[in-house]
């Protein structure tokens, strides 16, 4: 189903404010973030508090109150990856794009996330680029993969 | 279904309205249990664990907040055991080495019996209790305040960090506020922050009747429902 | 599509679908569980319909791709059945040659598993050790079914044990069943399900739910996500059971945001379980009305929690609540709730269809039937395993897992999650038994099962530990909030070089008092993985503490790493490597780590080529 706008979020679920998590969740897959402007829309619509809203946006890690880069580097610090070297490649991406977790690259390239488990244990460490997942990581072919997407943002068109 | 129930605390029958908290029948008794986010008229949260008691069930022991705890027919609660006294004193350590700048804080750690503070100091202004919250939104209604952010960054905060033109200008978040009441020299500079401690003879007073209240200058402090 | 109005229907369904089943003869089955996913699989599984379509097989070879199999290390994996061919680490390019040498009859030696000691190949899949020694009832499922095709599910018996019930058994009588077979919870609590369904149905109130709990927060496990995304119709059969047994009309499966295959899967059994008449109304033409929602988390490890969850379900912030009134009486919407695990839910079924004793007959007293764990880490064979309660770690760790990983000795198991703890080696012969483990200061959890070795500081586990907990604690009560800060300010002080003797002693004590006073079981439990390796590997701790010395070589701050200019090249391979700048030198001359500039994240010791970096100890 797509989500075409704000409104289509809001079909069918005004006044119920049970469905505030679901309505997030659908306007951060939108916007790729939760603006003022639609938290406070969102606020009105569903009959739940503002502040309500602005705490249920903050505690939760699936939604993000700044914009995000157009690529989104997960990279998982579950304990199996973390026993088989996650932390190097938390190293090879915070130092390479010089961001740490949570944040975007200055040219808005990548945001980058550290996730506590992404469920792909017995293949860590684990990374996913843009809902793929790349198992088995290494520093070296987690730079490569890096480059690759910084090939095809300058050849490529659009 | 009976109004009133029976149950006993620290040894002592007690008849007590079903629906109220243990907490509140405590205090009315005279009792002195510690407590920090509770205040009258106002949910409790349990959230600062001070006002913990040893609840038998069964058999066996179970360490509960009195402030969420229901009073039940032939309920069994001691407040003041040991155990309990240990895990109070160690609770109010942590709040004192996380902001030992109000005189609260400082009172309740002397009422819970701390002696040293192992932890380095901080100089938070804010200890979560959200009495502020509370009163805001069950008081006024006006929810111009909650609480935002997740474990170590929990805070107190308008909408989008605003004060929202619905915030009625009250005051009553502040007057209620445990860190507005600074220690009785002032404010500690960074650095500076040590247990206070100067209500000792308040503390020697309790120390003799341990469980009972005799409405301490202590309890001024950290706004005690007793001292009201 | 046909609404089943009826058991007569049902099976009329179940012996077309079984046919329908045996007209193919042979069948391709592709593992598409969580593993191979991360592996590949997808690319295979197209390559392999691309390739049946282009060569006219469809009608003689049929497609399935199914879930988890649990061999996730040898991923992406195919099996050729009616012969029983297991194949491993295929890729597309393989898949030609295996459909052409499977009509032939012959088998792709070169993607056999091999026997790692005598390099023997093992032709059929379920003589592989990893496989054999397992007690593999929910997941010998898994191979068998579509995950998308309800159909498939049938075909295999599914819905059978819900017609049963439906025809035969009053609620009661389930509960009793439920009760004698032994079910404990599958999530971690280990309670018995029997006396939970037992009190949700005296409570009073018509207004019942029933929820499953898919939020599998912890670290390393992933069993629920297998079972969830493999086999979604044999849980929702035992949330159907369930609701027949307690008496409600409303269910919920809360599955983790970051499970989107799994969401998306649980949607569609719900859809084709709606479509069918198996969720609505007058289910089978009984008095049964049960529906089923699938919601999202929102990405908090807390949710995991009972009423943290059903607080999310009501749309709010994951806190936890006091809970001197049990969900049981008091839960969503402040009514009666029954919340368990995914794989507590994927039992019931087979328990009402094969009887109680069946399940009793195998585990332990305290602890009947099987368990999957997921077992990871510093193994060689990781992966899914389902094993009877009461097997011992040791088969599990080294019979079925293959020991260790890279020749280096394996010093601990991890398990339970945040809230378990870490057993050492020479612990390896206690059984997986709630109680047991319990006792030895661990516990079984919800099966997130990390094996660690002579490289893997246990000190720096706590501290990883205690990290996870503090950034997913709610924050509401001050034991958890304070008390695992400042035992994490504690821990990373001994890693760290900063460490006191009397710090270990607080450690215990502040360990006990958070463990004793917090207001939810994140924080009950948090204090465990501290504590249990203070018990286990205190010698650790001593060393970092008194000598100021991380044994394992792991924490950055007491290790140093050396290039020796005897094996350098000057290659500058690790030159390039080192995310932080910190290695300079001409090329073909000896390279020189900066020290002030090295992060000690070793790096380029994976990289170089010639041994020349060396890890030693911080002056």
């Amino acid at each position: 189903m797509a989500i075409a706008s704000l409104q289509s979020v809001l079909q069918g679920r005004r006044s119920q404010p049970q469905q505030l998590i679901e309505v997030l969740q659908d306007v951060q897959d939108l916007y790729g973030y939760l603006s003022q402007e639609s938290m406070t829309e969102v606020s009105a619509e569903l009959g739940v508090p503002l502040i309500e809203v602005f705490r249920v946006a903050s505690f939760y890690k699936a939604f993000s109150l700044t914009p995000r880069g157009r690529h989104v580097l997960t990279v998982c610090s579950g304990t199996a990856c973390h026993v088989r070297g996650a932390a190097r490649i938390v190293d090879q991406v915070t130092g390479e794009l010089a961001v740490q977790p949570g944040k975007t690259t200055s040219d808005g390239l990548f945001t980058v996330e550290a996730v506590n488990c992404l469920g792909a244990c017995a293949l860590g460490p684990v990374v996913v680029l843009d809902g793929v997942y790349h198992s088995q990581m290494s520093p070296r072919r987690l730079r490569r993969l890096i480059e690759s997407v910084r090939k095809a943002g300058n050849g490529g068109g659009s | 279904m009976p109004q009133y129930v029976t149950l006993r605390i620290d040894g002592a029958n007690v008849v007590a309205p079903r629906g109220r908290t243990v907490l509140d029948v405590a205090i009315e008794y005279g009792i002195c249990i510690p407590h920090l986010c509770h205040i009258e008229t106002i949910s409790d949260m349990g959230a600062c664990r001070l006002c913990i008691v040893e609840n038998v069930v069964d058999g066996r022991t179970k360490v509960t907040t009195s402030c969420t705890l229901q009073v039940q027919e032939g309920m069994v609660i001691a407040t003041n055991t040991e155990r309990i006294r240990k895990l109070r004193r160690n609770i109010a350590e942590l709040l004192v080495a996380e902001a030992p700048n109000s005189r609260a804080i400082q009172d309740i750690a002397v009422r819970c019996g701390v002696k040293r503070v192992r932890y380095p100091f901080r100089n938070r202004d804010c200890v979560l209790c959200g009495r502020c919250v509370r009163v805001c939104a069950e008081m006024w209604d006006a929810r111009a305040i909650g609480f935002v952010g997740r474990g170590k960054e929990r805070h107190v905060d308008f909408p989008f960090g605003v004060r929202p033109d619905f915030c009625k200008r009250c005051g009553s978040c502040v007057q209620l506020c445990p860190m507005t009441i600074t220690p009785c020299d002032g404010p500690m500079g960074p650095g500076e922050e040590r247990l206070c401690g100067k209500c000792e003879s308040q503390l020697m007073v309790t120390e003799r009747m341990p469980d009972t209240c005799v409405l301490c200058d202590l309890g001024k402090g950290f706004a005690c429902a007793r001292h009201g | 599509m046909p609404r089943l109005a009826g058991i007569g229907e049902l099976e009329n369904l179940r012996a077309a679908a079984v046919a329908e089943r045996q007209r193919a003869s042979m069948t391709l089955i592709v593992c598409g569980g969580p593993g191979c996913q991360a592996s590949g699989c997808r690319a295979v599984a197209d390559a392999l319909s691309e390739e049946l379509a282009r060569e006219e097989l469809t009608s003689e070879v049929q497609l399935r791709v199914t879930g988890c199999h649990g061999f996730c290390e040898q991923g992406p994996i195919i099996i050729v059945e009616p012969a029983g061919i297991c194949y491993c680490r295929v890729e597309p390019g393989d898949i030609a040659e295996i459909v052409s040498t499977t009509l032939r009859g012959g088998v792709v030696d070169r993607l056999l598993y091999a026997d790692p000691s005598s390099g023997e190949r093992v032709r059929s899949a379920w003589e592989i050790p990893f496989y054999r020694l397992q007690d593999r009832v929910l997941l010998a499922l898994h191979p068998e079914i579509d995950s998308s095709s309800i159909t498939d599910y049938i075909a295999t018996g599914g819905y059978s044990a819900l017609a049963k019930v439906l025809g035969e058994h009053s609620p009661d009588r389930v509960i009793k069943a439920v009760t004698s077979s032994g079910l404990r919870g599958r999530g971690g609590g280990g309670f018995p399900t029997g006396r939970k369904w037992a009190t949700c149905r005296a409570a009073p109130g018509d207004e019942k739910y029933l929820i499953c709990n898919a939020d599998e927060g912890d670290p390393g496990a992933y069993m629920d996500r297998g079972v969830l995304e493999g086999n979604p119709h044999l849980v929702l059969e035992g949330m159907l059971i369930g609701a027949w047994a307690i008496g409600a009309r409303q269910g919920y499966i809360y599955v983790r945001n970051e499970y989107p295959m799994a969401v998306e899967h649980a949607r569609l059994a719900v859809a084709q379980a709606r479509e069918y008449g198996l969720l609505g109304d007058n289910i089978l033409g009984s008095s049964l009305c049960f529906d089923v929602e699938v919601a999202r988390g929102g990405g908090a490890f807390v949710c995991g929690e009972s009423t943290a969850l059903m607080a999310s379900l009501e749309g709010k912030v994951g806190e936890p609540r006091a809970k001197d009134v049990h969900t049981v009486e008091d839960g969503l919407w402040g009514k009666p709730t029954v919340l368990n695990n995914v794989e507590t839910w994927a039992n019931v079924p087979l328990i009402m269809r094969n009887g109680p004793a069946w399940f009793a007959a195998k585990g332990t007293k305290g602890s009947k039937g099987t368990k999957i764990f997921s077992l990871t880490g510093r193994v060689k064979n990781t992966g899914l395993v389902e094993v009877a309660m009461g097997t011992p770690l040791r088969t599990i760790i080294y019979d079925i897992g293959g020991g260790a990983a890279d020749g280096v000795a394996i010093k601990a198991v991890q398990t339970g999650g945040p809230s378990g703890g870490c057993l050492p080696a020479d612990k390896f012969d206690l059984p997986v038994d709630f109680d047991t483990l319990a006792q030895a200061g661990s516990m079984v959890g919800s099966g997130g099962m990390v094996v660690m070795d002579e490289h893997t500081c246990m000190v720096d586990v706590a501290r990883y530990f205690l990290a996870f907990l503090q950034d997913e604690s709610c924050g509401k009560c001050v034991p958890c909030r304070l008390g695992v800060d400042r035992m994490l300010e504690i821990v990373t002080d001994i890693t760290e070089g900063r460490g006191r003797p009397e710090q270990l002693e607080l450690l215990e004590e502040l360990g006990e008092t958070v463990r004793e006073t917090a207001l939810c079981g994140l924080g009950k439990t948090a204090p465990n993985p501290v504590l249990s390796t203070l018990r286990y590997f205190r010698e650790e701790y001593e060393a970092h503490v008194r000598e100021r010395r991380c044994p394992a070589g792991v924490c950055r701050a007491l290790i140093a790493y050396q290039i020796d200019p005897e094996r350098c090249t000057g290659c500058g391979l690790c030159r390039t490597a080192c995310p932080h700048g910190a290695i300079t030198g001409e090329s073909k001359q000896p390279h020189t780590i900066v020290a002030d500039a090295c992060l000690r994240c070793g790096i380029c010791q994976s990289e170089c080529r010639f041994e020349a970096i060396v890890l030693t100890e911080r002056g």
